[in-house]
């Protein structure tokens, strides 16, 4: 039918040119798959599957044009889009696109009711044989409609506008304790009903020396499922209770924002941005949770039984930048950003707990300058500082101040050869208020606490590449970067980042017989932190520097993530511009480990246990292969075949999965009914594809 | 389906009618001694003067037919170069390129030998008053010196004239980023489902790292609204900033989270109980701990705390964000 209206329109138009271009382009490509393994982590973002693919291109343009492309059609990851207008006048836009994202195929769960809003068992406890339990995906996709169009014709002034909507659909995982603390895990198969709505309007006018536009967004958050219903196996009156896990609520948002730039003298100009939001959202409170109590239900009593959420943000920017002389570019800005949480404030009372939820809110402002000197010797040299002052409403940091400098220095001397390094420091200074609690009070821990984002910090980047082109054909380019955090103050948290970072490309042109590329990355990220345990209850020995004890005792872990990855590709033109050898292979290869060190003092390591024995080798371990070979032959103007075959190969190991039990016990901290999500991600994959493209 | 093959049977009609259709003019070498006599059209530098692109057709007649397609060939934009001097609009006058003919000789051309600051003044006469060029002078392009045509293509190209599909012509120079979004925890970039620029305005804008938002959060939230709550219970870092736990580019850790859990989660937890335990391999399914394994294998902190973005749930179920 789209397809109908577009040559109809095309009809039209032809009638109203004089003088046109029409161009189709049709492909086939005939799929076919092998694979081992897990086939949606083959398959995450794509679907790859035995099959016909098909793509159009269709394309009229005249005064008048319209340009339609079509590609993966009945497939998940379908797009058509179709752009038309009138050049200098006006042009608009319609597409359909969608997006899977698939997780995990054939999880199993012995609750009934999945991808619905109620999920229930028969019987009690429910089994364990995970072979009497039904299958099914985890998996969601978005499917988008939008469309758009511009009026170029009122210039200078100016008006788009869009519109769009995102339905979202599937099964996701979510966990939840089955009591609290010390219970099961369960995971649930959570349905995923989501639409969202969106609409851009946007108005200007844009004629030197001044550019103003005025916009509003809107995005209005449907969720279909509310709350997910489930029958909670770790209960005491199994038999009725349903508990309630809460999912996301709709929201209303919508901004408005003022945009404006005016040129000034000396080549300057001095642009600002106003803007302002506001999301809301309401929700029916839940008066009961469920508990491993007689009768299940414990009730909760309310302040108000609906949460009004409300969240106002407010943004100002103002630049200015100068290019007053040839050799200097400067650039000044000042950015003011307030979160307002104008939320209910509800207090909660349950199971002898009272409880009222804070309101977050926070504001930053942000100044500093950039100024670009070009010096002799075909030197460039940027420096930069900025200061941002954030307030937060929160108890153990409510002020941060950072202080960031930069320089940048690019020597361009040789026609071949562009150096380049650059440096940057920040430096964060953060106001850290301690609990103000009696040293008996299990909160007391939190006066060593340092919080990671927000905590102060020390972090230098350095970087330096170098890029050679010594011939026309030859493009050779190195990088490295190293960037160290440290957060100078933190006694429990996370102490040390360290990164190193290592690029290399290459690409070279044989004239008209070849195109070569490859490249080669190297990343190397190590993590240092340190905690201190405490027992359930405890009301002593916070303090890190208290002598250890069997059970309040420091350790500390040392994460290590290595990555790198390497790929080579080739055009070979085996008859120029006939037929065309394509070849690639990547490599990407993930090694984390973890190197735990309990310090004990005297005391001795849990029974079985000794500083060796306790690490990880497998964290995120993974590699992924895959070779490529492609011909492509171009049998007329209008004919054009291809052939290709696809391996890859995707083997995971970490320790969190592997050996993955989906009931490894049913009782206690151990205890857990799981699906099966991200489980035995590893695959292997053939994939031939045969291809036909006729351009009329 | 009638309507569907009458109007498949029209396109291939027009198609077959219209296939051979060249809007390129046949100019030939001798149209150069037409310029050669030319004594009009001189230019502002000296004595050179305008040729008209019948003549630059005659040498690149590939590249004047890709111009005649392009935008730039646009009669119906009132300021399009069709309407101006054509070839010469942006190419500067050509008398001496003609009289003495070599690659980038007396004309003015988009290569690394001259500045990146003129090679976009060029691209700026035209398109500067445009909303999507409207903060160019803020782009951290600009002030690194990264002219236009190091990304678009004058004559040729792909969407918006690029010069590369994204996000291969942003990893020709971003190779860090490359490297990231190899990660198999990562946005769907290499599949094509988004792009860098559907996140950032290359072209400048008031942005952090020229994102297409004021904040962080207000881009996440735009394809991921169910995220924005607003929620009852809170977990500030979250409302500060998407970033303090995940990477967008691409993480070896799955939902792009910037370090595994539960060692994320403890880096701010280190309260009594279990936030504060070593969990080692003891701990994972392997292992033969006989307590709290619970909190370590599989998604770890996350099979209990899955409203870990915000939630409204009943009391300090929903302030530790289990329900």
């Amino acid at each position: 039918m789209l397809l109908a209206m577009i040559l109809f329109s095309m009809s039209v138009s032809y009638s109203l040119a004089y003088e046109y271009r029409l161009e189709t382009d049709i492909e086939l490509t005939g799929e076919l798959l092998d694979i081992e393994g897990n086939k949606a982590k083959f398959n995450e973002y794509r679907d790859i599957r035995d099959g016909l693919y098909g793509r159009i291109h269709l394309l009229y343009d005249s005064n008048y044009y319209f340009d339609f492309n079509a590609a993966d059609i009945g497939y998940d990851t379908q797009n058509y889009r179709l752009e038309g207008g009138k050049w200098g006048s006006f042009k608009f836009y319609l597409d359909y696109f969608e997006i899977p994202h698939n997780f995990t195929f054939g999880t199993r769960s012995f609750y009934s009711g999945i991808s619905t809003e109620n999920l229930s068992f028969k019987g009690f406890p429910p089994s364990t044989d995970i072979g009497t339990w039904s299958t099914f995906d985890y998996s969601v996709k978005r499917k988008n409609y939008g469309g758009g169009f511009a009026f170029d014709m009122i210039k200078p002034f100016y008006l788009d506008v869009t519109i769009s909507r995102e339905e979202k659909n599937g099964v996701y995982p979510l966990g939840v304790a089955g009591t609290t603390p010390g219970g099961i895990t369960i995971e649930l198969p959570v349905p995923v009903d989501y639409i969202t709505d969106t609409l851009k309007i946007e108005g200007g006018y844009i004629k030197n020396p001044l550019f103003l536009s005025l916009s509003l967004f809107m995005s209005e958050f449907d969720n279909d499922n509310h709350n997910l219903n489930f029958r909670n196996p770790a209960t005491a009156n199994t038999a009725s209770t349903t508990d309630v896990l809460t999912l996301p609520p709709d929201n209303n948002y919508y901004k408005l924002s003022f945009n404006g730039g005016a040129k000034l003298p000396l080549n300057s100009k001095f642009n600002l941005n106003l803007a302002a939001s506001r999301a809301t959202s309401e929700v029916k409170l839940l008066d009961f949770l469920v508990d491993d109590v007689p009768g299940g239900r414990v009730p909760v009593s309310l302040s108000d039984k609906t949460f009004d959420g409300k969240i106002d943000t407010q943004n100002y920017n103002f630049v200015l930048t100068s290019n007053p002389v040839s050799f200097l570019d400067g650039k000044i800005f000042y950015k003011h950003y307030r979160r307002e949480n104008n939320s209910d404030k509800i207090t909660t009372i349950a199971e002898g707990e009272t409880l009222t939820n804070s309101l977050f809110g926070y504001k930053k402002d942000d100044y500093g300058a950039e100024f670009g000197f070009r010096l002799p010797a075909n030197l460039y040299l940027i420096t930069g500082y900025n200061h941002v002052r954030t307030e937060r409403k929160r108890e153990d940091v409510p002020v941060n101040r950072d202080d960031v400098y930069s320089v940048d220095l690019r020597w361009s001397g040789l026609d071949f050869m562009t150096v380049k390094v650059g440096y940057e420091k920040l430096h964060r200074d953060a106001e850290f208020h301690a609990p103000d609690v009696a040293p008996d009070d299990p909160e007391f821990i939190n006066t060593f606490v340092r919080r990671f984002d927000v905590a102060a910090k020390d972090r230098n980047t350095y970087k330096v590449s170098v890029d050679i082109s010594p011939t026309e054909n030859l493009n050779f380019s190195i990088g490295y970067k190293n960037k160290d955090t440290d957060y100078k103050d933190v006694v429990l948290g996370l102490r040390e980042v360290k990164g190193d970072e290592f690029n290399i490309d290459a690409d070279y042109t044989f004239g008209k017989v070849a195109k070569l590329n490859a490249y080669y990355d190297y990343e190397k990220v190590r993590y240092f932190q340190f905690q201190r345990q405490l027992p359930f209850n405890a009301t002593s020995g916070f303090d890190p520097s208290t002598p250890p004890t069997a059970a309040a005792f420091n350790w500390d872990a040392k994460q290590k993530d290595r990555s790198y990855d390497y790929g080579f590709a080739a055009d070979i033109y085996l008859i120029p511009k006939r037929l065309t050898l394509k070849l690639q292979h990547d490599y990407i290869r993930s090694n984390g480990d973890v190197d735990f060190t309990y310090h004990l003092g005297g005391n001795p390591l849990p029974a079985g246990r000794t500083q060796d024995n306790i690490d990880i080798s497998n964290w995120d371990d993974y590699t992924l292969r895959s070779y490529m070979i492609k011909a492509i032959y171009n049998a007329t103007k209008k004919l054009s075949l291809s052939a290709a075959y696809v391996y890859e190969k995707f083997t995971y190991s970490d320790a969190q999965l592997d050996g993955y039990q989906f009931v490894p016990a049913t009782t206690g901290t151990n205890g857990a009914f799981l699906t099966g999500a991200y489980k035995d991600q590893s695959y292997r994959a053939n994939v031939v594809f045969l291809s036909i493209t006729y351009k009329f | 389906m009638k309507r569907f093959v009458f109007s498949l049977s029209i396109l291939f009609v027009l198609s077959l009618a219209l296939n051979d259709r060249s809007a390129a003019g046949n100019i030939t070498s001798g149209n150069l001694e037409n310029c050669k006599n030319c004594n009009e059209g001189k230019s502002a530098e000296g004595n050179m003067s305008y040729v008209g692109s019948e003549i630059c057709a005659s040498c690149h007649a590939d590249i004047y037919d890709a111009f005649l397609k392009s935008v730039h060939g646009k009669k119906m934009i009132p300021d399009s170069p069709a309407n101006k001097r054509e070839c010469e609009s942006c190419h500067g006058p050509g008398s001496e390129h003609v009289f003495k003919p070599g690659r980038g000789k007396g004309i003015f051309v988009f290569n690394k030998d001259v500045p990146a600051k003129d090679r976009s003044s060029k691209c700026l006469a035209c398109h500067e008053e445009s909303k999507s060029l409207a903060f160019w002078d803020m782009s951290k392009h600009k002030s690194a010196d990264v002219p236009c045509d190091n990304c678009h293509s004058i004559h040729y190209g792909t969407e918006k004239y690029l010069k590369a599909a994204e996000p291969d012509l942003c990893f020709s120079c971003h190779r860090d980023i490359r490297s990231q979004s190899n990660k198999q925890s990562h946005h769907p970039l290499k599949e094509g489902s988004i792009k860098c620029s559907s996140c950032h305005s290359p072209m400048g804008g008031f942005g952090v790292k020229m994102i297409k938002a004021d904040s962080i959060n207000e881009l996440c939230y735009k394809c991921h609204s169910e995220k924005r709550g607003p929620f009852m219970w809170e977990h500030p870092p979250v409302e500060e900033k998407c970033l303090n736990c995940h990477v967008p580019h691409g993480s070896n850790h799955s939902k792009l989270l910037t370090e595994k859990v539960p060692f994320l989660c403890q880096n701010c937890h280190n309260e009594i109980g279990h936030p504060s335990t070593i969990y080692t391999r003891f701990e994972t399914f392997k292992g033969t701990a006989s307590s709290g394994k619970n909190r370590m294998f599989a998604r770890s902190c996350l099979n209990c705390h899955s409203n870990i973005h915000g939630s409204n749930g009943p009391s300090a179920r929903g302030s530790h964000w289990l329900r």
